[in-house]
């Protein structure tokens, strides 16, 4: 079910209504629970029964790591945990891709082999719900989470819908201790939720969808050699779309949580405005760059090792980084890319960051401005589906087609340039800043006329439910 | 003591955004806290609610009646999961309308029905290039039912990754992996685009009205053609019949329709990056494959006791002229019956089918397809040897 369709508005409103009207906390939870494997069912009803078994095992692992005796039984308990998620996960989503890796291994050496194609089919937010259900027994094992007793909250803390399929990665330890005390209907809570719903919305439907999508698509499927300003235009349209799919999925989640009485984190605190990539990575996808911090970076180090280690172990988390995100090649050039990125900015801070003009105003645009275009550069091969576009892209984009094809309308490229100049607007504007404190600061008139101007186009829009990016992943 | 405003902004400007500072026990490798809260801003939510509500109606209002000021009506709007709903109405022995939209606005459901003893269903659509939905029939072991084929050459030929390919393509993607979400939401949405007349995505959502904006493009810029407007009603069997404003004798819809199928129509110029004899023979070459996979498909529908008839629908203008041109009956209609053996009616040959109008030069009005409809039912008849 997606949040931009019909069927979410009625489901929204029924479960909304229905959950604030029964007393029971415990009843509340059971209808959230059905409520929510409802809305994974809606894709694709076997998947919820895959949803519930991996859940129900973590559940169980969770007990035994906590009931182990000693530090080696309690190893053996999460590594079970964790052999058991991502062997799902590679099943499902990287099945077909190793397959085809060791096909092109055999043939190098000699070898051929013919491998079936497996037909699978990858359940929708496979890889959001595993690290949702991973989360509870890395946190029972590192000892900062006791196990619940209650399966059926797991079941909720897993699979509560506004963040199942789409994110933001919500770890267990973050939603169990939501679930001990009932929240009270607050009305302006309730009204702030559903108006960052409407935010949500309309960068996705309106954004995302209208204004971008088209461009950056026609952009990247085009099979010829384009000229700059088109290269360009057509990255700098998937870098807003990509950014107002996710963070609009993001803020729906956390705006439809904020309505049913619970509290997500942040998942993105406008990126475009970072300044240098460990920035840009404290603002984008949150809750996975502090999922692969907490659990795989400080693991294995983090930065308390020798300089070459950790600029090893950067680029580990990255090409694991990117891996996650997609079956490809692609996306694991753009993980490895951005590790890249992440080592030569510390290489740059042992050398200038205590200059007297590295903390400048000048610099700093100019450093926001880098890692901007080095991000853009960057989701080339995030969007690219092979490297075969990729590199005409890049060749397109530095000049190498001088004679090569324009294809936007002009309409499309103004649509573009003012959509970026007001998005990268907004993200220097707002960059230290939240939703929050700008609702407290405008006046009441400016922030309801953004709301009304917000609903109204998303009404007008006359979106036709397309997928979210993300569900993808 | 502090006002929770005051303590509310100093929660605000903690690095660590809406959380509490954690204690040492709470925090996982310094990370965030267990237990956080989202500060509310302080606003008068329930006024501001109120307010948006409002503007949000009055505007709704105020457009639907502007909408409906200009002649639009509520109809169906043609989708992928309004195909699919007519998709999953075919039995094994069903009669079935596939191909473009010449199939799709110049068929009455009912005349056929009265003269072929069963209502059909519609599964032609605008701009759709038919292969696709004979080849998915073709697939389905079950059907054994009556094919009415409409061709547009330039449609039907059309090769894979091409809109109307694709466009076919995507319908029976659809048809075969469609959510129960997305059921539902046809569901829901046809009731609301039956009653609102301003639910119109090719004339009136944002993307439409940004898209007519009068702003030159680049010289040289390879812009695709635009799409005709709205002109048609659909109703839940998928029957599409000509707005009377289109069908209105010197229309001036009508009129604007006829300019956007000439640049539509003509094939597009061989692609800068490829040479235009490797270009030329590609195209050749997959014309030739798409012969070579409609014979199978209907051998493999015939094998099975279905049948299959061709349709050329009435065209007129400058339309005509071109289609004639570039996709001469010599080199598509008669091949095509030569190579499937199988009947077809181009209409310009049967004396009672030609002579019918075209305002836009593709497609009959709603009153013209009634009459078209009976006559061809005679014909059909005898095709089929019904």
């Amino acid at each position: 079910m997606l949040f931009n369709s019909l069927t979410f508005v009625v489901f929204f409103v029924v479960v909304v209504t229905l959950y604030w009207s029964l007393r029971g906390w415990e009843l509340r939870k059971n209808l959230l629970v059905v409520a929510s494997y409802i809305f994974y069912g809606a894709w694709n009803p076997p998947f919820a029964a895959l949803l519930f078994s991996t859940t129900a095992m973590d559940f169980w692992l969770g007990r035994q790591i906590r009931k182990a005796q000693d530090r080696h039984r309690k190893r053996a308990w999460l590594v079970a945990s964790v052999c058991m998620n991502l062997s799902m996960l590679g099943f499902f989503k990287y099945g077909n891709f190793l397959l085809q890796n060791f096909q092109w291994f055999l043939s190098r050496v000699g070898i051929i082999y013919q491998p079936p194609h497996l037909d699978i089919l990858l359940p929708v937010g496979i890889s959001f719900y595993t690290f949702h259900s991973l989360s509870y027994t890395l946190d029972i094992y590192r000892g900062v989470l006791q196990p619940t007793r209650s399966l059926r909250d797991f079941v909720l803390a897993v699979s509560f819908f506004p963040q199942l399929v789409a994110g933001p990665i919500v770890r267990a330890g973050d939603f169990l201790p939501q679930l001990q005390h009932p929240p009270r209907l607050k009305t302006n809570q309730f009204l702030w939720g559903l108006a960052l719903m409407t935010l949500g919305l309309f960068e996705k439907i309106v954004l995302a969808d209208t204004l971008l999508s088209g461009p950056a698509d026609r952009i990247f499927d085009y099979p010829g050699p384009l000229v700059a300003m088109d290269s360009w235009a057509g990255v700098l349209a998937f870098a807003g779309q990509i950014f107002c799919d996710f963070a609009g999925y993001s803020i729906c989640a956390i705006g439809a949580a904020l309505a049913l009485g619970f509290h997500l984190k942040d998942n993105f605190r406008f990126p475009y405005a970072a300044i240098g990539f460990s920035d840009f990575w404290r603002r984008w996808h949150i809750s996975l760059s502090t999922f692969l911090r907490d659990y795989l970076y400080i693991p294995l180090g983090g930065n308390q090792v020798r300089p070459f280690r950790a600029a090893l172990n950067l680029v580990i988390v990255m090409f694991l980084g990117g891996l996650w995100h997609g079956a490809a090649w692609t996306f694991v050039v753009w993980g490895l890319l951005h590790g890249f990125y992440l080592v030569i900015e510390r290489i740059f801070r042992i050398f200038f960051e205590q200059k007297p003009w590295a903390g400048t105003l000048p610099v700093r645009l100019l450093a926001g401005f880098a890692t901007c275009g080095a991000v853009c550069i960057a989701w080339v091969f995030f969007r690219a589906s092979d490297f075969t576009i990729a590199s005409r892209m890049l060749g397109g984009m530095f000049g190498q087609h001088p004679h090569g094809d324009a294809i936007l309308a002009t309409r499309e490229l103004l649509q573009i340039g003012i959509v970026t100049a007001g998005l990268i607007s907004v993200h220097w504007a707002m960059r230290d800043n939240t939703f929050e404190t700008a609702v407290m600061r405008l006046p009441t008139w400016t922030v309801t006329a953004i709301w009304s101007v917000m609903a109204v186009a998303i009404i007008f829009t006359q979106g036709s439910s397309n997928a979210f990016i993300y569900f993808q992943f | 003591m502090r006002s929770s405003i005051s303590s509310f902004k100093e929660r605000l400007r903690l690095p660590r955004l809406f959380f509490r500072r954690p204690s040492r026990e709470e925090q996982i490798h310094g990370g965030p806290p267990l237990e956080f809260e989202r500060p509310i801003p302080l606003a008068p939510w329930r006024g501001m609610t109120v307010v948006v509500i409002l503007i949000v109606i009055g505007t709704t209002v105020t457009w639907e009646l502007y909408c409906r000021s200009l002649g639009y009506a509520g109809t169906l709007n043609d989708n992928e999961d309004l195909w699919t709903l007519r998709r999953r109405a075919v039995t094994p022995e069903s009669l079935v309308i596939v191909g473009d939209s010449r199939g799709w606005f110049d068929v009455d459901l009912d005349e056929f029905q009265k003269g072929l003893g069963k209502r059909p269903i519609q599964l032609a659509s605008g701009g759709m290039c038919g292969f696709p939905v004979l080849d998915d029939l073709a697939k389905d072991e079950s059907f054994h039912g009556t094919i009415i084929c409409s061709i547009v050459p330039g449609l039907f030929f059309a090769p894979p990754g091409t809109p109307p390919f694709e466009r076919g393509e995507k319908a029976v993607k659809r048809f075969h992996s469609q959510t129960p979400a997305q059921r539902v939401s046809e569901y829901l949405a046809m009731p609301l685009e039956e009653h609102v007349a301003y639910l119109k995505p090719d004339d009136l959502s944002l993307e439409a009205l940004l898209s007519h904006l009068p702003i030159p493009n680049r010289s040289g810029a390879l812009v695709p053609p635009r799409l005709p407007p709205y002109f048609q009603t659909v109703d839940r069997e998928r029957r599409a019949r000509m707005w009377e404003k289109c069908a209105e004798p010197g229309s001036e819809l009508a009129k604007r329709i006829q300019q956007i199928w000439i640049p539509l129509f003509t094939p597009p110029a061989a692609p800068t990056y490829i040479p235009r004899e490797v270009f030329m023979a590609t195209m050749g070459e997959a014309v030739q494959a798409r012969f070579r996979d409609i014979v199978a498909a209907v051998e493999k529908i015939r094998a099975r006791g279905g049948k299959i008839v061709f349709v050329h629908f009435p065209h007129s203008g400058g339309l005509k002229e071109l289609e004639d041109k570039i996709t001469p009956r010599q080199q598509s209609w008669d091949p095509l019956l030569q190579m499937t053996h199988a009947p077809g009616i181009y209409y310009s040959d049967y004396p009672d089918l030609s002579g019918f109008n075209c305002p836009e030069w593709s497609h009959l009005t709603a009153g013209d397809s009634v009459e078209f409809s009976k006559r061809l039912v005679s014909h059909l008849r005898m095709a089929l040897k019904m």
